[in-house]
C-alpha cells in the first residue's frame, strides 16, 4: 500500500474545513495565556502570601502534563457540577498551562528592562499602573518577542491535544478520515504538512514584528 | 529650629543603611526656595543616594525629611504628592526607549497631570525649545546623542513645573564635548531662578551658579559653605584634598 497521491490531496479539504477551529483555539489559548501568565508574573512580582502563592502555583503549572489539566477539566470538574463544553475546556487548559511558562518568560523580560525605567516613571509621579502599561509592557514586549513567538507556535502545535476531548480540530478531522478509510499514512502527512505551513507562517510574522519593534529605540 | 516658610528641602538627622552599610549618617541639610546646592564628594560617599531621599526614590530609617513642608516616608500618599514638586535628572538619562522625544516629555502630563494631547504636546514644545531641541520631537532617544537625550531629560523632567529640580551626575556619562550643553541647560535654568540640587563634579559649574557647595564622604556632609569660601582657602582639609586631586588633572 504505497503512498496515494490522489486520495492524499483529497483529504486536505476535509482537514483544512478544521482549521478556523484550530486557529481559532489556538489564538484564544494565546490570549489566555498570555493574559494570565502576565498577570502571574506581576503578582508574583508584589510578594508577600499572594506572591508566594502564585509563584507556587506557576511552578506547579509548569510541572504537570497537558492532558492531566485538559482530563482533570473535562472529567473531574463536572463530579463537582461544573460542567464544560469540550471547546471551552481544551482553550482552559491550553490557556493555564502554557501562562505558567509564559510567566517565566515575562519575567526574564521585565528582568532585563534597566532598573531606571521604573525609577524614571516614579521620578515622574506615574502610577503603579501607568508604569506596567506605558514603561514596562511596551519593553517587555520588544525583549520577549521572540520568545513569546515560539510559544505561541507551540500552543498552535498543541491543539491537537483537544482531539482526546473530540474538539473537531485539524488532527481530529485527520483521524476521522484514516478510521473510515483505514489509510493512516496520507491524511495524517498532510495535517502534518499544514501544521507545517502555520508554523513557520507565524514564525515569519514573529520575526517581522521583531524587526520592526527592535527598529525603533534601540539602547 | 524651625523651617522657614520658603525652606523646600528641610533635612535633620537622616540616616540610612543598606543592609549593614551605614550610608547616610546624620544627614542636616535644607535648601531654600531660589537656592542652588552643588553636593560634590568622591563615589560612595552617599551623595546620590541623599539626593534619591529627597523625592523618596529611596527610604531612610532614622531622621526626617520634609519636602515642600510634607514629612516623607509617612503616607504614601502623601509622598507621592510631595514628590510632584520635583523633577529628576539622572545620570543614565532613563528616557523610555520605546516613546519619541515629544512621547517621553507627555506621558506624565497626560497621565498624571491629566492635560489633553494637544495641551500636553504644546507644553512640551515649549520646554523642548528651552533645552533648544525642538526638532528632535518626533526622534526615538536611540536616534540621539548623549548629550541631546539629556537634554531631554530634563525639558522632561520640567514639563510637570516642579519646584526643585533635583540632578544625579547629569554629566558623568556624557562624552566632554556634550558636557557643556547640558552644563547651558542647566545655568539658563539657575539664571530662570529654579530651585536646584545637584549632584556633580562639574566645579566650574558649582562656581558659576551655586549658591552653597556641600562636600560629603563616607557617608557624612564634612563640609559645607558658600560657594565663594568653597573654592577659597578655607575649609576642611579632605574637601581641600577632594578640590585639588579633581582640579589638578
Amino acid at each position: 500500500m504505497g503512498f496515494d497521491l490522489h486520495f492524499a490531496l483529497s483529504s486536505v479539504p476535509i482537514i483544512l474545513g478544521a482549521v478556523g477551529t484550530t486557529l481559532f483555539v489556538a489564538l484564544l489559548s494565546c490570549v489566555g495565556a498570555a493574559a494570565i501568565g502576565f498577570v502571574f508574573d506581576i503578582v508574583r512580582r508584589l510578594g508577600g502570601v499572594t506572591g508566594f502563592l502564585i509563584g507556587f502555583a506557576v511552578d506547579f503549572i509548569r510541572s504537570t502534563p497537558l492532558l492531566g489539566w485538559l482530563y482533570f477539566l473535562y472529567f473531574v470538574l463536572p463530579f463537582y457540577g461544573i460542567r464544560l463544553g469540550s471547546m471551552t475546556v481544551g482553550v482552559m487548559g491550553l490557556s493555564i498551562y502554557y501562562s505558567g511558562y509564559l510567566a517565566e518568560v515575562f519575567k526574564a523580560g521585565i528582568d532585563a528592562i534597566p532598573k531606571g525605567q521604573p525609577e524614571a516613571a516614579k521620578a515622574l509621579s506615574l502610577s503603579r499602573r501607568d508604569t506596567i502599561i506605558h514603561v514596562i509592557a511596551p519593553q517587555m514586549l520588544r525583549n520577549i518577542a521572540a520568545p513569546l513567538g515560539n510559544y505561541f507556535v507551540s500552543i498552535l502545535k498543541a491543539t491537537p491535544y483537544l482531539a482526546v476531548l473530540a474538539v473537531p480540530e485539524m488532527l481530529g478531522r485527520a483521524f476521522d478520515i484514516a478510521s473510515q478509510t483505514y489509510r493512516y499514512t496520507e491524511p495524517l502527512m498532510m495535517a502534518g504538512l499544514i501544521f507545517l505551513a502555520l508554523a513557520l507562517a507565524i514564525s515569519q510574522a514573529v520575526k517581522r514584528l521583531e524587526r520592526r519593534l527592535l527598529a525603533v529605540g534601540v539602547r | 529650629m524651625h523651617p522657614q516658610s520658603d525652606t523646600l528641602v528641610d533635612i535633620q538627622g537622616l540616616n540610612k543603611w543598606f543592609g549593614a552599610l551605614h550610608v547616610l549618617k546624620d544627614i542636616d541639610f535644607s535648601v531654600a526656595s531660589g537656592k542652588r546646592v552643588v553636593v560634590c564628594g568622591p563615589s560612595g560617599s552617599g551623595k546620590s543616594t541623599l539626593i534619591r531621599c529627597i523625592n523618596g526614590l529611596e527610604s531612610y530609617q532614622k531622621g526626617v525629611l520634609r519636602l515642600a513642608g510634607t514629612t516623607l516616608g509617612l503616607s504614601g500618599k502623601e509622598t507621592a504628592a510631595a514628590r510632584r514638586q520635583t523633577g529628576m535628572v539622572f545620570q543614565s538619562f532613563n528616557l523610555f526607549p520605546h516613546l519619541t522625544v515629544l512621547g517621553n516629555c507627555t506621558l506624565a502630563l497626560r497621565r498624571v497631570a491629566g492635560k489633553s494631547r494637544v495641551e500636553a504636546e504644546s507644553i512640551a514644545m515649549a520646554h523642548l525649545e528651552k533645552v533648544k531641541i525642538p526638532e528632535k520631537a518626533g526622534s526615538y532617544p536611540s536616534q540621539l546623542s548623549g548629550g541631546q537625550q539629556q537634554r531631554v531629560a530634563i525639558a522632561r523632567a520640567l514639563c510637570l513645573n516642579p519646584r526643585i529640580m533635583l540632578f544625579d551626575e547629569p554629566t558623568s556619562a556624557l562624552d566632554p564635548e556634550m558636557i557643556k550643553e547640558v552644563l547651558d541647560v542647566m545655568v539658563a535654568l539657575a539664571r530662570d531662578g529654579m530651585t536646584m540640587v545637584c549632584v556633580t563634579h562639574e566645579m566650574g559649574f558649582a562656581r558659576e551658579v551655586a549658591d552653597r557647595v556641600v562636600f560629603m564622604d563616607d557617608g557624612s556632609i564634612l563640609d559645607r559653605a558658600p560657594a565663594r569660601d568653597f573654592f577659597g582657602t578655607s575649609g576642611h582639609p579632605r574637601s581641600r584634598l577632594f578640590l585639588e586631586t579633581i582640579l589638578k588633572h
